[in-house]
């Protein structure tokens, strides 16, 4: 896999040679996408925080990988923590921030020590003034969204914040901060060192005997996703996550953020759930709805008592199909996902009715049957 | 210019203001619940969506920039929230709500059932003296911890658990009777369901007035009748001293009295305490004490500084400890007959008249705290035509008062009326310039230096308990700096007291201490050593100011108390 390669802080090194002006226009030149789901182009990110007169600034690596099925970041901790710690350097330089933290998920707290090793090696090679803090994940889904790591780093209750100010502009502490995924930051020392090529990793569990994270190109097709992971039956669906929402299982169809979008689901990180075909849509959406339930921070009535509304009426359904009881309640499911979407305050929210939407969309008949 | 079109229509918008803010101000109805005017926006509810260029957005957050196209009611936007509203009410008691903000806002939206959830059944907080909490009503809105947090920076109550759990509570789950909380009351000023509002004394009052046994008595605070019009459909800042008066006998009150005129008694003995500490080296910057909200913050927060507060009790319990003693014997009334009433702007009296300290008639001084907010509501299920009322005055003997003791309800005002009656002391004359504008207005924290019998004074004002703490953390480095100190725990002072009518907002507060100083400047006496019944109380009772009576009636003592 290309993502653990060793740069060795050679990456590191041709940044500061180069300049943070050039160092820009190589990331701008590489096309690179923030990796944590929104796809941002992290060059205009860094240019943002870098063009702030702020005399303080921030770079925050969010290794809150808290997304169900999901657990690439975890590979590239245990397995090449050094490539992170580089990326982060490069980001410091280039946005000239002193002070950088790591916000480790809370189920990680044990490769903090073998990660923290490796941030006092490096600092040790480098003599770098730049320092690395890592802090704890609050152990709360929405401690993944950027503004609820803020609030959480300034030991802060986990809610996100209103938007805007985005973080760049007024994040920890009120001062500029680039938040970046692990992922994110572990591709950047591969460009600034060369012989780099776009390629993602997917997570991918369910119904198979394998599953793994994958490094693979984008634009490959379904099989070739699923088919190494060795499915245990034929599959029928695949779900991106919790959040992302789901398509059909189509071998030939190829896996792109655009195609998976024109269904209505997003790809996100990367995370692909593959659902094989002796299990009941409705089921699914009941166990990820209980994930919601679980996840919702609280915050604002949409997601808090929406979502939990939602449980009750998917509950209701998955217990009546087969029953020939008339269901007006898949009408109410869905002026109540369209509800959660538009209202909600944060992402978690807004994205966390997707999967019923999508399943509506393709698997109606299994909800009423 | 920056101009918005809602509706169709052109608007101009002004720099930092929101889509709602516009809204509201061109009389444009957009549902509201989390959003004060005079809080940190906090986009909870949801309810104030309005659609900004094709794009649902909430309103209250959102700063109206130039050009944009606001529609507030397409059909989308109602559906959207008559769907939040359900949300809010599920498992809900809608009748529970009657005559709040959050009814209102139901029915404006058009929702008062729901589709969803199952009655909840949350213990119900009662033991605080003060107030009671309710969480089976509660919307989550968070008003009430951003008042508690942010404004009064007490830190008794906050979100607690994650998503459908999520409960506002006071800390480690505790009753909010057992915590650091000090009962202003400010977060049921904010509340829009009346899930923490004030503990109920009405069934008391009315119990009392029905017994023939009983004489009913009741005093009213300063800022009673600068607020008490609102409740009965009148603009903030009516001024309606004797309509009061006169609701007050037609609800069956057998002598109104006034907290006026003990605001007097107290200047005379807080005055005569100031000039015997600066006099005799003792102990400065001295602090006002009239305010229990106040000195529960002090007893749990700042107990070092507490040599430093006047010993003189609140007007409320220098009244109480006279009704039943000096009142009493002047009438020939028996004391174990007499009802204490109280009309106060403030939850953290119903607290203050259960304190060990405040029985020093012998009987509890006073028996029954009302609200303004349970007064309104008093007159009007009696069905009392307020604005139609005949005007009436005080009773004598402890009714009458003068200016200085009106301004006691804004803040700045106990110090205004102290330097009045300290400077005439001191310089041993009548001076004829009584109004310290310095210390007027509402500014968190005001300073002023005054110049009396060629000694210069250096004073200071806080109001709302965060500025207070700036101020203490400040006098903590610099103890010399001042000679006298005003707190008031509330923004506003006491005419935005917890229980005042709801609404409250920085702006209706102004117009409630506007009322206040055009009381004062109608008065005869401006000075309170100049009421002729504070005059007859000391030659007939007291004697001397801080004399051993006046030290066993009307002043008192304090505590340390826990912060957590
Ligand atoms: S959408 Fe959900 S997670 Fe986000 S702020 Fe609202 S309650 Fe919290
Ligand atoms: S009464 Fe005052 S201190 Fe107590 S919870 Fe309410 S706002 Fe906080
Ligand atoms: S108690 Fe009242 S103010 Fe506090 S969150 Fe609940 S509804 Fe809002
Ligand atoms: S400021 Fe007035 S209303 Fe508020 S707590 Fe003090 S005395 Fe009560
Ligand atoms: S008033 Fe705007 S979200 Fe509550």
């Amino acid at each position: 896999m290309q993502i653990l390669r060793k740069t060795e802080l050679r990456a590191f090194e041709r940044a500061k040679a180069l300049g943070p002006d050039k160092v820009l226009e190589e990331l701008e030149k590489s096309g690179l996408l923030g990796r944590g789901g929104a796809g941002f182009p992290t060059a205009r990110k860094w240019r943002m925080a870098r063009d702030s007169a702020a005399s303080e600034k921030f770079v925050i690596c969010n290794a809150d990988e808290g997304e169900p099925g999901t657990f690439k970041d975890r590979l590239i901790i245990t397995k090449n923590p050094e490539i992170i710690i580089e990326g982060i350097l490069i980001a410091a330089y280039t946005i000239d921030a002193k002070r950088c933290f790591i916000y480790l998920r809370g189920e990680y707290e044990y490769l903090r020590e073998g990660l923290q090793a490796k941030i006092d090696e490096i600092k040790n090679i480098t003599q770098t003034e730049i320092s690395i803090e890592i802090v704890r994940g609050a152990g709360a889904y929405i401690c993944g969204d950027e503004t609820a790591i803020l609030n959480s780093i300034q030991d802060m209750r986990g809610e996100p914040r209103i938007k805007p100010p985005y973080p760049v502009d007024k994040g920890l502490y009120d001062c500029p901060s680039c938040i970046n995924n692990v992922e994110t930051l572990a591709n950047v020392p591969l460009i600034i060192e060369g012989g780099w090529e776009d390629k993602r990793l997917f997570s991918i569990s369910g119904d198979v005997r394998e599953p793994g994270v994958h490094e693979l190109p984008v634009g490959i097709t379904a099989r070739e996703l699923v088919e190494p992971c060795q499915p245990k039956e034929r599959i029928k669906a695949l779900f991106f996550g919790c959040a992302g929402g789901c398509i059909p299982y189509k071998e030939e169809m190829i896996i792109s953020k655009d195609t998976v979008a024109e269904q209505g689901a997003m790809l996100g990180s990367c995370t692909i759930i593959a659902v094989g075909e002796s299990r009941r849509i409705p089921d699914v959406c009941k166990n990820i709805q209980e994930f919601f339930v679980h996840e919702s921070c609280g915050k604002c009535n949409p997601c808090r008592e929406g979502n939990y509304a939602m449980l009750g009426l998917l509950d209701n359904i998955s217990n009546n199909i087969g029953s020939d009881a008339p269901d007006d309640s898949i009408s109410t499911v869905e002026e109540l996902a369209g509800f959660i979407k538009k209202c909600s305050l944060c992402g978690l929210g807004q994205a966390s009715s997707t999967h019923i939407t999508t399943a509506l969309q393709h698997f109606r008949e299994e909800f009423t049957k | 210019m920056t101009m918005i079109k809602i509706n169709g229509t052109g608007y101009e918008t002004k720099a930092g203001e929101t889509i709602l803010e516009t809204c509201l101000r061109n009389n444009i109805d957009v549902p509201y619940l989390c959003y004060h005017p005079d809080m940190q926006k906090q986009t909870r509810c949801r309810i104030c969506i309005v659609e900004v260029n094709g794009k649902i957005q909430t309103s209250c957050n959102t700063l109206a920039t130039d050009g944009m196209d606001i529609l507030t009611d397409t059909e989308e936007i109602k559906k959207l929230r008559r769907m939040n509203m359900e949300l809010m009410l599920a498992g809900k008691d809608f009748s529970s709500y009657k005559g709040t903000r959050f009814a209102e806002v139901a029915e404006s939206v058009g929702v008062t059932t729901s589709r969803f959830g199952k009655n909840s059944n949350k213990k119900i907080d009662e033991d605080s003296p003060a107030l009671i909490r309710d969480n089976n009503k509660c919307i989550l809105c968070g008003r009430c911890v951003q008042k508690c947090q942010n404004v009064q920076t007490v830190n008794a109550i906050g979100f607690t658990n994650r998503g459908h759990a999520t409960e506002v509570t006071p800390y480690f789950n505790r009753s909010l009777n057992d915590v650091a909380c000090v009962q202003c009351g400010q977060c049921s000023l904010v509340c829009p369901t009346g899930a923490i509002k004030e503990q109920d004394n009405i069934t008391g009052v009315m119990q009392a007035i029905a017994d023939p046994e009983k004489i009913v008595l009741v005093q009213t605070a300063p800022s009673i009748r600068a607020a008490i019009g609102e409740t009965q459909g009148m603009e903030p800042g009516s001024l309606v001293t004797k309509k009061m008066v006169s609701a007050l006998r037609k609800l069956g009150f057998d002598r109104v009295l006034d907290t006026d005129f003990s605001a007097d008694l107290t200047i005379v003995e807080e005055g005569t305490e100031l000039i015997s500490r600066i006099r005799n080296n003792g102990v400065l910057p001295m602090m006002t004490s009239c305010c229990p909200g106040w000195i529960k913050f002090m007893e749990h927060f700042y107990p070092d500084f507490m040599p430093n507060v006047s010993t003189c009790k609140s007007p409320q319990q220098m009244f109480g400890a006279l009704v039943k003693t000096y009142y009493a014997e002047k009438n020939n009334m028996d004391p174990s007959k007499i009802v204490s009433v109280s009309v106060m702007p403030c939850t953290a009296k119903k607290f203050e008249i259960r304190r060990p300290e405040m029985r020093d008639s012998g009987y509890a001084d006073v028996d029954h705290v009302l609200t303004t907010r349970e007064l309104g509501d008093m007159v009007k299920s009696r069905g009392i035509d307020f604005q139609g009322l005949d005007e009436q005055d005080f009773d004598p003997l402890m009714g009458q008062s003068t200016g200085a003791a009106a301004i006691f309800g804004a803040t700045g005002g106990v110090m205004e009326a102290a330097l009045r009656t300290a400077a005439d002391i001191l310089e041993g004359k009548e001076l004829e310039s009584i109004e310290y504008q310095a210390v007027r207005g509402m500014d968190g924290i005001k300073e002023a230096e005054v110049e009396i019998a060629g000694m210069k004074l250096k004073v200071a004002v806080a109001h709302g308990l965060g500025n207070a703490r700036k101020l203490f953390e400040h006098i903590r480095k610099n103890p010399a700096e001042y000679h006298f100190i005003e707190i008031m725990c509330c923004p506003g002072g006491c005419s935005g007291g917890g229980g005042q009518p709801i609404p409250t907002t920085n702006e209706i507060i102004k117009k409630r201490n506007e009322a206040l100083y055009r009381e004062d400047q109608g008065l005869p006496f401006r000075k309170s050593h100049k009421n002729p019944e504070i005059i007859r109380l000391y030659d007939e009772y007291i004697g001397s100011a801080n004399s051993e009576k006046a030290h066993h009636l009307l002043h008192t003592g304090y505590s340390k108390k826990n912060q957590f």
